[in-house]
């Protein structure tokens, strides 16, 4: 594993696979630490973000999943988001993006109260 | 216990991204006292995480202070700061927007006067009114 980068919401690995591990809280602070890992990885098709460490996710979080989705259909490929918490599922679900995804598995949810 | 009991807690920060989790983990300590179920306490954070983002983002590098009221059946949290509306985007505030709809029962964002406001307020339901 490759970490890419880290501060007080998350941390960002990139695995031998090339798969993006994410692990915290994407908001407005780890948001751009999300980003310079995912372009890491856009030579990786499809580019799979594993997703079970995330205990929480807001807007700012999911735009930079969505600039990767619509990066992906700009190369014919796609996003996986993998194990994702039940916060990421319901924030996807709430904002009717859960179709600009390919996601599989379901990881137990983790909350940082 | 609510903030009815002890007075609003006001909370104020710096304008950085770092500010953001402070300011969710405050309202998800707040809402914790107030014995909000797990889910409005999630509900409470997302909305807390994106007003401030908001408020960061329009903001003019100024100091964001929020104010937090708890009653026996609301919570309510109240923030504003200078702000340059431009510095928004559309699709910026047309997802946050998306997303306060869904967590929170009543919410106002409004730019008024070179400010930005922002109310919301979500509905307590504790285990026993659940139950009820």
């Amino acid at each position: 594993m490759e970490e890419i980068g880290k501060n007080e919401s998350i941390r960002v690995l990139i695995d031998t696979d090339g798969v993006v591990v994410a692990e915290g809280d994407i908001d407005l602070a780890g948001g751009p630490i999300l980003d310079t890992a995912l372009l890491r990885v856009e030579n990786t098709e499809p580019t799979t973000i594993d997703l079970a460490a995330v205990e929480f996710i807001d807007s700012s979080g999911l735009r930079s999943l969505l600039a990767a989705s619509r990066r992906a259909e700009e190369r014919g490929t796609h996003v996986i988001l993998r194990s994702p918490s039940a916060g990421v599922l319901r924030l996807l679900s709430i904002t009717g993006t859960t179709d600009q995804f390919h996601v599989t598995g379901v990881a137990a949810d983790g909350a940082d109260r | 216990m609510t903030t009815a009991d002890t007075g609003p807690v006001t909370l104020t920060i710096p304008p950085e991204v770092a500010m953001v989790r402070v300011g969710r983990l405050t309202a998800s300590s707040i809402a914790s006292l107030a014995e909000m179920s797990v889910d409005d306490i999630d509900d409470i954070k997302i909305a807390v995480s994106e007003m401030i983002t908001l408020l960061i983002q329009s903001g003019q590098r100024t100091a964001i202070t929020l104010r937090f009221e708890t009653s026996a059946s609301t919570f309510t949290v109240e923030a504003s700061t200078p702000s340059v509306a431009q510095n928004l985007g559309r699709n910026d505030i047309a997802l946050a927007t998306a997303v306060l709809d869904a967590v929170a029962d009543d919410h106002e964002i409004a730019f008024t006067d070179d400010r930005l406001m922002m109310r919301i307020v979500k509905n307590i339901t504790t285990a026993a009114t659940a139950s009820a």
